[in-house]
């Protein structure tokens, strides 16, 4: 009974460290929470140690972490020698297979002598986990608790591992989770910064584009500003002749608006249609052979305008430097004042050389510091010095006329002294000995830092010998007219007396040829007689006229009828007018009253009235060279007589010289007749005068007074009467 | 100068007269008459041409200085037509120098007035005969 009881109480103790330890084993797992596998192993090694009397405990991990197996030893303090884990591990796989459920449940000589009871006890549903292995040499081992108890071990360990298997796992996942965040935050980094850096580039391009856009703007602004403002025609144009642009300058020039003429063909619009086609030729050949004579160079050709009107162009075409088709700008300006400009110089030029050729005179300055003389080119002619030459006052010596060089040289230092205008006239001799008078006039111009004489030379050498033959010829001259007028007066004599006499002649000879008939004419002859005393008479009166017209007599008062004595001077002169080729009109108006005066001297006027007529229209071929004369009452009891002619008149201002003696317009003849006609007239007390015509030529016109009552035209007849007698 | 006489005046040769003095033209025509010629008169040459004298005159005396139309001028326009009439010129002048040179002209003879009635005659025959 005792036994039994002791026996009880011990049961009962062993039971309830039984139940200590497994509730030791079942809480294990709260004190895993978080560990990792090893932990949990060496935990619950340590626990089964210490809760069973184990000589080893060993555990095998198949598959941990991926990793390779892991195994821990525990071993009890066994008596000799210790084996070590790793020889205990060794033995173990050495006796065991791997299927711990075909293991022997005695292993011999395990760690040495003696035989050790073993229970494996697999890890996992499968034993996949692993193995633990538990080993005792009590032959008693294990008892049913021990086997419990290892069992829950085994089941905890399995639950701990798998946790911990699959925290482990967890972390790994989170590890690898962390890491691949983190690489991948890496490679983002690294993508972010290489984006980064790619887009800072962009940027600087971008702005470096900007810039050089903002760039070309700004030079396309400037350049339009420029081509804007320009004041040459700016035009530009395709491969195909077509305008581009047209700047406001050539809008000015053409007349035409930009919009207007933008894409039309330049040629259609500003060049005129007869140079169209050549332009055409020039523009196509260029396309075909690039060889332009155009390009690069200024030309002047003919443009024209909107209106039509065609004006002169300088033009200067470039090609435009862009790749593809060939484009052209053009610079047109217009010319026209230019070319005037310089039309007028060369015709001022020319005028001047002209002037200067035909005026015999040449011009020249002469700057009194430096000596530099200019000379245009008539003095080189004038001098006969070569064109090319340096003109210097040694040079011009040379051609001074000896006599004259000390004069010249002395006027040149005073103007060079006293700067004082220059007349001066010397002579010039030529190398071939020739001499030559020439005036100069000068005058000083220019501030007095730079004084400069102007002046012209004038070649008179012709103008002083004609003065020289003028004044010779003068002297002969009155002497031949003297001879000329006696000749003038003789032949007009002759004329006269000659065609009553021929008359006479030709009827004295008839009469007689009829008397000397069978039988005689007598009547014929009678009538032929009758004309002989005629024509007798006619002669008588004619040689009776030029006595009383030349005669030198005293003057005799009487009645005249200034009709009749017009036709009696005319009778006389018409011969000779006739052959001087004049045509002469009368207007003696009827019923003129008689004047009293000279009837000669009154007729010697009407003569010479008649004469200088005739003479003023000697060189008039271009029209008639009429003469009218005229008789008419004027004022104040008088009568007045005129004598107009077309021919070539006198300057208004010499009318009072015309009457003084030797003034003449005449190149023949003394002059003499006006001078004397009026003395002739205020003898008469009337006047004398002359007045050009509204046309050609001039009047000459005389008025004397009417006579007074008591002489008649009858006395007047009369007087004359016994003259004619007397000659017949 | 009997058988001159009778001759009728339509058979005369004809000798045409032209001047513009009157005298002459007055006293020619008698004398040219005496001559035995038939005379007509023209106080200028442009009458003249328009007379039918033109084709009929076998002689011509033409006086040289006339108002419009002178002797000479008639000469040049009578050639001019290619009327071969020839030309005594008659004139008052007394210039000498014109004779050679209308004698160069081709005019028969160049009188200066007065002239005898036989250096007319002279004259005209030397015209017919030329002719």
């Amino acid at each position: 009974m005792e036994v039994q009881s002791e026996h009880a109480s011990g049961e009962i103790k062993h039971l309830q460290r039984c139940i200590n330890d497994l509730i030791s084993l079942l809480a294990l797992p709260a004190i895993w929470s978080g560990g990792d596998p090893s932990q949990v192993l060496h935990t619950l090694l340590d626990a089964l140690m210490r809760m069973l009397r184990l000589d080893l405990v060993s555990v095998r991990l198949t598959d941990l972490v991926g990793g390779a197996p892991v195994e821990i030893v525990r071993l009890a303090e066994l008596r000799g020698r210790v084996p070590s884990a790793h020889e205990i591990c060794e033995a173990l796989s050495q006796c065991l297979e791997n299927d711990s459920r075909k293991w022997p449940p005695l292993l011999r000589n395990l760690m040495g002598e003696g035989d050790v009871s073993i229970v494996p006890l697999p890890l996992g549903l499968q034993g996949e986990l692993g193995v633990i292995v538990a080993a005792a040499e009590r032959t008693d081992f294990p008892r049913q608790t021990e086997a419990l108890l290892l069992s829950v071990a085994a089941n905890q360990a399995s639950i701990g591992l798998q946790e911990a298997r699959l925290l482990s796992h967890q972390k790994r996942l989170a590890s690898e989770l962390d890491q691949r965040v983190v690489q991948r935050t890496a490679e983002l980094a690294t993508a972010n910064e290489e984006l980064k850096k790619e887009f800072a580039e962009r940027r600087l391009v971008e702005e470096r584009l900007g810039q050089e856009e903002m760039e070309l703007k700004r030079s396309e602004v400037r350049k339009a500003a420029i081509v804007d403002s320009a004041l040459d025609c700016v035009v530009t144009i395709d491969h195909e002749g077509c305008i581009t642009e047209f700047n406001p300058a050539a809008e000015h020039t053409f007349g035409y608006p930009r919009e207007e003429v933008l894409g039309k063909h330049l040629p259609d619009v500003i060049i005129p249609p007869s140079l169209r086609e050549k332009h055409q030729q020039g523009f196509a050949r260029y396309l075909a052979t690039g060889e332009a004579q155009v390009l690069g160079k200024r030309i002047e050709m003919t443009a024209v305008r909107a209106d039509g009107s065609e004006f002169p162009v300088e033009l200067a075409v470039t090609r435009i430097p862009l790749e593809g088709p060939p484009s052209f700008t053009g610079h047109l300006r217009d010319i026209t004042e230019r070319k005037r400009a310089e039309q007028e110089l060369r015709r001022s030029q020319a005028f001047l050389a002209e002037a200067q050729h035909l005026s015999r005179t040449g011009s020249f300055s002469w700057r009194v510091a430096t000596d530099e003389i200019t000379w245009s080119e008539q003095l080189y002619r004038m001098f006969q010095i070569d064109r090319d030459a340096q003109v210097t006052f040694e040079l011009i010596c040379t051609r001074i006329h000896p006599e004259d060089l000390s004069v010249f040289q002395e006027h040149i230092e005073r103007s060079r002294r006293d700067r004082s205008d220059v007349q001066l006239e010397f002579r010039l001799q030529m190398p071939d000995g020739a001499v030559k008078y020439v005036h100069v006039a000068a005058h000083i111009r220019g501030d007095h830092g730079q004084p400069e004489y102007i002046g012209a030379v004038q070649d008179v050498t012709e103008r002083r010998s004609s003065e020289e033959a003028l004044s010779k010829a003068r002297s002969e001259l009155s002497q031949v007219a003297r001879v000329t007028s006696l000749g003038v007066l003789t032949a007009s004599i002759a004329h006269e007396v000659n065609q009553p006499l021929s008359g006479i002649i030709t009827n004295a000879g008839t009469c007689l040829r009829m008397l000397a008939a069978d039988p005689p004419n007598v009547e014929g002859a009678r009538e032929t007689v009758r004309r002989t005393i005629r024509d007798g008479n006619r002669a008588a009166d004619v040689i009776s006229r030029l006595r009383a017209l030349y005669s030198k007599k005293e003057p005799t008062i009487e009645s005249v009828d200034l009709n009749e004595a017009t036709r009696e001077v005319l009778a006389l002169s018409l011969s000779e007018l006739q052959r001087n080729r004049v045509i002469v009109q009368q207007e003696l108006v009827d019923d003129l009253p008689l004047v009293a005066g000279d009837r000669v001297q009154l007729q010697q006027v009407i003569l010479n009235l008649l004469r200088n007529a005739s003479d003023a229209m000697s060189t008039i071929d271009d029209r008639p060279r009429d003469l009218l004369i005229r008789t008419e009452p004027d004022d104040d009891d008088r009568v007045r007589l005129s004598v107009s002619d077309v021919g070539i008149g006198f300057e208004p201002q010499a009318t009072d010289k015309l009457f003084e003696a030797f003034y003449t317009t005449k190149d023949e003849g003394m002059g003499i007749g006006l001078s004397v006609s009026r003395s002739i007239i205020e003898r008469h007390h009337g006047r004398l005068w002359a007045m050009p015509n509204s046309g050609p030529g001039v009047t000459f016109s005389f008025s004397v007074p009417c006579k007074v009552e008591g002489l008649t035209s009858d006395s007047a007849r009369a007087s004359r009467t016994p003259s004619v007698s007397d000659a017949a | 100068m009997e058988l001159r006489q009778e001759r009728r005046a339509v058979d005369r040769p004809l000798v045409s007269v032209v001047d513009d003095d009157e005298s002459v033209r007055e006293s020619l025509p008698d004398l040219l008459g005496e001559l035995g010629f038939a005379a007509r008169t023209f106080s200028s040459a442009e009458e003249f041409l328009a007379s039918d004298c033109l084709d009929q005159a076998r002689c011509l005396i033409l006086d040289i200085a006339m108002p419009g139309m002178s002797g000479p001028d008639l000469q040049r326009e009578l050639k001019l037509r290619g009327q071969e009439i020839p030309i005594i010129f008659i004139t008052a002048s007394t210039d000498k120098s014109t004779r050679p040179r209308l004698l160069e002209q081709g005019a028969v003879e160049c009188l200066f007035k007065p002239f005898s009635d036989t250096a007319l005659l002279k004259a005209i025959n030397t015209a017919f005969h030329r002719k």
